[in-house]
């Protein structure tokens, strides 16, 4: 089988795996579909190029399928709760790859901001709006033809661009940088210190309108709700003056 | 692994974190876990971001990582503020109870066969005994009610 074949059948069965896992299937057809799927995303990461030394990739190994594993259940689960959690764990692995790669600031970063602050509140609104947990619509969700469809695309657009992937990598290797470049340059010993540097220096207007963007999201999500109780609390008194003119 | 191959494995995982959100906003009908793939999306673009900032040996990357950090802060924000309002109007994160926004000539989508909850068989219902008069019916409503 050629490599481009492996890639092709490895996403149709990561694929298919996916779509018998979304709503509205039942139990057992979504254990069928975690045997696919686990199956369909083991073969495309054993496709990945440069399997080498098993003991040195291993960090980014388990990285990557706990990642690929929370994501896959953050979608076909029926209950949201369990969404925003294993979202949050696939937000870990995320942050794991981004230490692999040296981004020590951004792994931080990613868990303090997204599994600390927004999946939180994520959680916050789901237990206001939704405190019975599964809904109907969680689970039948949009039927059988469209949830095949959405799983295709995206098998597609994957497939394709491992495709492209695998062809360039002698191109990349012949272009990486070396041990020597990389400590003095990203992977620099006093790391966040020159991301700082970087950042407060070369993207000092783009920090300042960052904050600001920030203070405006601040006052329109204020502004959004508190519009919104306004109006409640004015039917309320409506309401009341009507019941009172009532008993009278 | 060498510097090559880790660029690759990791824009393959951004690839494939990409298209698992991509499912998810296109398949769920839940408002919020909607929302929690789109930003499922925009992981799997800042992990191929930072993967080949390392690549080009450039700050530029992580930079805009940060900054998609701080957009998707806002926009997690406005939009479970959006959403606490459309609840409160609605009564659910159902999306489909939105569709009256569509275009005049676009038909309504219908849930056709709304399964049973899987706890269903254990509660007994009683059995009342008709009376009264039977209402009109109204063929419409019974297929489509926008809301609770």
């Amino acid at each position: 089988m050629s490599a481009n074949e492996h890639l092709v059948y490895s996403t149709v069965l990561a694929a298919l795996g996916l779509w018998l896992m979304l709503p509205p299937s039942g139990h057992r057809l979504r254990a069928v579909g975690m045997v696919v799927a686990a199956s369909g995303f083991g073969w495309l990461m054993a496709r990945m190029p440069g399997m080498g030394d098993w003991a040195s990739d291993a960090a980014f190994w388990t990285l990557a399928a706990a990642t690929i594993a929370a994501a896959v259940a953050a979608v076909v689960s029926h209950n949201p709760v369990y969404c925003a959690l294993w979202f949050a764990l696939s937000l870990l692995g995320t942050a794991g790859v981004f230490a692999v790669q040296g981004a020590q600031f951004l792994a931080a970063a990613t868990i303090v901001v997204y599994a600390g602050a927004i999946v939180v509140t994520f959680l916050f609104v789901l237990m206001l709006a939704q405190p019975d947990g599964t809904a109907f619509y969680d689970r039948v969700g949009w039927g059988r033809v469209t949830s095949l469809l959405a799983c295709a695309c995206p098998a597609v657009i994957v497939g394709v661009l491992a495709m492209l992937l695998a062809g360039e990598l002698p191109a990349h290797e012949a272009a990486a940088p070396t041990a020597e470049s990389l400590a003095a340059g990203v992977a620099h010993g006093e790391h966040v210190a020159r991301l700082g540097g970087t950042l407060f220096t070369q993207h000092l207007v783009a920090v300042e309108l960052a904050g600001t963007l920030l203070l405006v999201a601040l006052v329109g999500a204020v502004a959004i709700t508190a519009h919104e109780r306004q109006r409640g609390s004015r039917s309320d008194r409506s309401g009341a003056a009507m019941g009172k003119g009532a008993t009278r | 692994m060498n510097e090559a191959a880790l660029l690759d494995n990791s824009l393959i995982l951004g690839a494939i974190l990409f298209g698992i959100g991509m499912v998810g906003m296109i398949a769920r009908r839940n408002m919020i876990v909607m929302f929690l793939c789109a930003e499922m999306m925009l992981q799997g673009v800042s992990v191929s971001l930072v993967a080949w900032g390392r690549y080009h040996n450039d700050f530029g990357g992580q930079m805009l990582v940060i900054f998609i950090l701080t957009v998707a802060a806002c926009e997690a924000g406005l939009a479970l503020a959006l959403f606490v309002v459309l609840f409160q109007r609605s009564g659910s994160l159902d999306i489909t109870y939105w569709q009256e926004l569509r275009e005049d000539n676009q038909p309504a989508y219908v849930d056709r066969d709304v399964p049973e909850a899987e706890d269903a068989a254990k509660v007994t219902w009683p059995h009342l005994a008709p009376a009264g008069i039977e209402p009109p019916k109204n063929p419409e409503k019974e297929l489509h009610r926008s809301r609770v």
